[in-house]
């Protein structure tokens, strides 16, 4: 055996909430190492560490970092997601609902089914009955956890949003706490190691900083990783048509279940709620003039900010790392840059590398780095592959993968397996049907038509069932506060 | 609203083997209302049906057509199944398991398997086996079915090992029972349409004509439509796994000695050999490079390794490895080994054809007009089953320090399949395992070959130096101890057995 042993020392760069929360990862998980952050403003486009929400998986991943909940919605004026609504995708008119949340196949609940698969594949996409999700939404009721009558709080998923600052603070005094340094920045050099990766990065007061490993969490610029020679982009700006995003000054405070997202002649309207104010944002695909701006926003636009959509061909060079926006760059629909940022730091604390970096080991990382990225993407894109979507942002190229999913699930009912993808089957086929896609029958519902009137009286006295559990949100969210 | 009988599609299974038969009844069963099944045999033509062992994917398939277990098991002499004992594979005098389950469980965000290499490092590691459920089991002979829940007793599955002669004939009587119209006779030609070169009807040789609008291709390596009609090219694997006879014997069991819920594969000079334990007796046979070893050496070989009286002389079969480059092509469908063939290693022939009748079913031409969008998400997934299975059965020849014969001389030195490199050297230099969530064999699987076959890693995730190894110790030794207690408690795998079949017998 090789004789190298764990990482002696890693920096961060970037002092974003994706930078920080990575600092704290690694330190967990490696207490040894000298982990250190180097501050860097990640730019106006740094969609990831912009976010105010993300999906499902990033509650579990504070979980296991010890960012509390309790924390985020004490400090943070953070509330929970179930839904979100579209409007206007199917044509006009239209209205769908997203829900998170996979009711698992009961013959899937052990463990050596889910070790040895047989199951999970192809998601047979028979249309549910209903959402408890939605039910709990429209009734302004939740908790968490849900009070479990056999299976209904199994089909209902949270992802959560918060008070971007107030979050980053909470990140970066978990941080301190564990011990990791901070250095001003930002990075004004940095120097190669002759290996492909780097031996140092430079700042104005600390000079040459070296590492074992560099993760570079410096937004879209992706300094780091930038600078080496075998960086490479792949363009997503024929799969991916928003080029210029406009986000208004937040509204006042709505404390809601759901968050909308709507289509219009602009480009799409995003409404996420938020105790801390209503955070409106419009994509285009198109320079919008500013009294368009108007008319979609309610107000003038605070910012307008350019994107050009790509992601690194490689995120791992040599011995750095890019997270976040400086992995991907892409507008920001609902949570996915922070999902994809968290998905990807999850992947870096599987496939920790020793000092002896192994070249087989990088590889594995950026293949499935790349496909977390590839299918975001094409989670992304399949809102402008929409009915009506294809009317205000043209006809953009998709990949097979996308174009196949779409036909098997409007003509088969079926949802083809992808690895390393955002949204389980079942939240997929439910964010397809949001978006004006009408399933196609399985096979099996052609062969066996289900009783209608009995599975909506099922569902009917299941979601009864659950909303006499459930106190009102507000409620719950007080005791939260309070307790 | 249910189909009228008019617009049934008129399906024709082509070949009464273990394929054909699986495809037919499960058809039936479950679109009744869609698919008019017809099924032609010939009594002349003997089936392969050397698919004795099963992965547990196959309970799946069983439980979906509505049988019952006990029922079936019975009919088919069938025993449990939790995994395969691989016998001087990696070197002469090695053994492990290859479990259905899984060794272990993660802590603090590292796989079990950097922790045992850490552990086996310093010496204070067990044989990998003790840490899994299924292993232990195994080991001691019981069996009981894993739990339902996320305790320590949910950590394996099973399969059956069956008679494979019986099989075919229990779904014979299912498909008939359900609806399946059988038609005795040799195929002796195709009708294709002029328009567009789909087949219309098969002729057979009392001039009979059975039309059909989607015809299943189970007629075995022959592939009379598939291969021989359409003239789909195949992909010949044999490079890389130059296996292509068996010699199969059936013996009867060894008075007195205990009934093995496993399969046993025993590395041979020229290929391997199984022992498959079955209620009534036990399956033998050699499966070996024709290339390497001749049939009558091999029948020899295999009637002096066997042990038990044997039930009847060897008989040889003769197969390749590869595939179809299509396996859907215009209206002809094939499933089993009309479609292609990966030796029985790890017992992955049957669960190819349930998968291929599973995806035929979610793709199914409803309207009796194959989709090419369907026809193309159908041969990419059987496509993804059998490369992954490919690369897992090239690894158990692959990683041998073997230099005992020029067939373990050829597959050790071979070139290997890039897909299989890439995760070797994953294995070799970070003890990382390639992840897929798809098609079968997951990490565990993996590990247990590597492992099993002395494929020791230059390195492993260095958060293992970080932990206190005196408490790493403590807790290999208490889980080494829970999975004790828990085998202890099991019943002896004949015993349940027999208690099944009381069960049964006092329900009937």
């Amino acid at each position: 055996m090789a004789a190298a042993g764990p990482l002696r020392r890693i920096v961060v760069a970037g002092d974003g909430p994706v930078g920080l929360l990575a600092a704290a990862a690694l330190k967990r998980s490696l207490p040894p190492c000298d982990v250190v952050v180097i501050s860097a403003p990640t730019g106006a486009a740094a969609f990831a560490d912009r976010s105010a929400t993300a999906l499902p998986f990033t509650c579990r991943l504070h979980e296991r970092l010890g960012i509390a909940d309790t924390a985020l919605l004490r400090r943070a004026a953070a509330s929970h997601r179930l839904i979100t609504r579209y409007f206007g995708w199917g044509g006009s008119d239209s209205h769908g609902v997203a829900a998170y949340g996979a009711e698992l196949d009961p013959a899937m609940a052990g463990a050596f089914a889910r070790s040895w698969g047989g199951g999970q594949r192809n998601v047979s996409a028979d249309t549910a009955p209903g959402s408890i999700a939605e039910v709990l939404a429209d009734a302004g009721r939740y908790a968490f956890p849900l009070a479990d009558d056999g299976g209904a709080a199994g089909a209902v998923d949270h992802a959560m949003r918060w008070n971007t600052g107030a979050y980053r603070q909470i990140l970066s005094e978990a941080a301190a706490q564990l011990g990791i340094a901070g250095l001003a920045g930002p990075v004004v050099g940095c120097k190669l190691d002759g290996q492909g990766g780097l031996r140092s990065v430079a700042t104005a007061a600390d000079g040459d900083i070296t590492a074992d490993l560099f993760v570079d969490c410096t937004g879209p610029d992706a300094k780091l990783l930038a600078a080496l020679r075998e960086h490479a982009v792949i363009d997503w700006a024929d799969r991916l048509p928003v080029r210029t995003v406009y986000l208004a000054e937040p509204g006042p405070p709505v404390l809601a279940l759901e968050d909308r997202m709507t289509l219009l002649p602009q480009g799409w309207l995003s409404e996420l709620a938020g105790r801390d104010g209503l955070q409106t944002t419009l994509a285009a695909s198109r320079s919008l003039d500013p009294q368009e701006v108007r008319d979609a926003l309610g107000a003038p636009a605070a910012e307008a900010i350019p994107i050009g959509p790509a992601r690194a061909k490689a995120s791992w060079l040599g011995n750095v790392v890019a997270l976040g926006d400086a992995a991907a760059r892409f507008e920001p629909i609902g949570g996915y840059p922070l999902d994809l940022a968290h998905r990807q730091l999850a992947l870096l604390l599987e496939l920790l590398p020793s000092l002896a970096f192994a070249p087989a080991e990088r590889a594995e990382y950026n293949r499935r780095a790349a496909l977390m990225a590839d299918a975001v993407r094409d989670t992304i894109a399949v809102h402008y592959a929409a009915p009506a979507a294809m009317a205000v942002f043209g006809s953009q190229g998709r990949s097979a993968q996308l174009d196949r999913t779409i036909d098997q699930y409007t003509r088969r009912g079926r949802m083809p397996f992808r690895e390393e993808a955002p949204l389980a089957g079942q939240e997929f086929c439910a964010l397809l049907v949001a978006l004006g896609f009408a399933p196609g029958t399985t096979t099996l519902a052609a062969a066996r038509p289900a009783d209608e009137a009995a599975v909506a009286a099922a569902f009917a006295v299941k979601a009864r069932s659950v909303l006499v559990r459930t106190p009102p949100y507000a409620e719950w969210l007080a005791g939260q506060l309070s307790a | 609203m249910k189909a009228s009988l008019h617009h049934r599609v008129r399906v024709v299974v082509l070949g009464g083997g273990t394929a054909g038969w699986m495809t037919a009844a499960g058809l039936a069963k479950l679109l009744p209302d869609h698919a008019q099944v017809t099924l032609i045999e010939s009594e002349d033509i003997g089936i392969v049906g050397v698919g004795e062992a099963t992965l547990p994917h196959i309970r799946a398939f069983v439980e979906k057509l509505g049988i019952d277990e006990a029922a079936f098991m019975k009919a088919t002499h069938a025993t449990y199944k939790l995994g395969i004992d691989f016998r001087d594979f990696g070197a002469l005098g090695t053994s492990y398991i290859h479990p259905f389950g899984s060794f272990g469980e993660e802590v603090a965000g590292v796989g079990f398997h950097h922790w045992w290499l850490d552990q086996a490092r310093r010496g204070k590691a067990g044989p990998l086996g003790d840490y899994s459920l299924a292993v232990a089991a195994a080991q001691a002979n019981r069996f009981r079915p894993p739990a339902q829940d996320q305790s320590l007793a949910s950590t394996y599955g099973y399969a059956y090992q069956f008679d494979a002669t019986l099989f075919g004939p229990f779904m014979r009587s299912f498909g008939m029972a359900n609806g399946v119209i059988r038609h005795e006779g040799r195929v002796v030609s195709v009708e294709r349409s002029g328009v567009d070169g789909d087949v219309t009807a098969l002729i057979l040789s009392d001039g009979r004509r059975i039309e059909g609008d989607l015809f299943v291709d189970c007629s075995g390596f022959r592939s009379l439509l598939l291969g021989e009609t359409l003239d789909e090219s195949w992909e010949d694997w044999s490079e890389w796994l130059p296996c292509d006879r068996a010699a199969a014997m059936p013996c009867a069991h060894v008075l007195g000695a205990p009934l093995r819920p496993y399969t046993t594969a025993t590395a041979m000079p020229a290929g391997w050999r199984w022992q498959i334990p079955l209620q009534h007796r036990m399956g033998n046979g050699y499966v070996f490079s024709s290339a390497h070893l001749s049939e009558d050496e091999a029948c020899t070989a295999i009637a002096a390794a066997a042990e038990g009286e044997a039930l009847a002389d060897p008989r040889v079969l003769r197969f390749r490895a590869g595939r179809r480059r299509r396996s859907w092509s215009r209206n002809v469908v094939a499933v089993g080994l009309a479609s292609g063939f990966l030796e029985p290693l790890e017992s992955t022939s049957i669960y190819l054809s349930q998968m291929a009748i599973t995806y035929l079913i979610e793709l199914f031409p409803l309207g009796g007009h194959c989709d090419p969008r369907d026809r193309d998400e159908f041969n990419r997934l059987v496509d993804m089953e059998y490369d992954r299975v490919r690369d897992f059965l090239i690894l158990h020849y692959h990683a041998t320090t073997r230099s005992d014969s020029p067939f373990w001389n050829h597959v050790r030195t071979m070139q290997v399949p890039d897909s299989l490199t890439d995760k070797l050297a994953l294995w070799r230099d970070a003890a990382r395992i390639e992840k897929y969530s798809d098609g079968l064999f997951y990490d565990a699987s993996w590990f247990a070959v590597y492992v099993g076959q002395g494929m020791v890693p230059q390195a492993y995730d260095k958060r293992t130096a970080l932990a206190d190894p005196a408490r790493v110790g403590r807790a290999f030794d208490a889980l080494r101890k829970a999975i004790a207690d828990e085998v202890a408690a099991m019943p002896g795998h004949a015993d349940f057995l027999g208690h099944e079949a009381a069960r049964l017998a006092s329900a009937a």
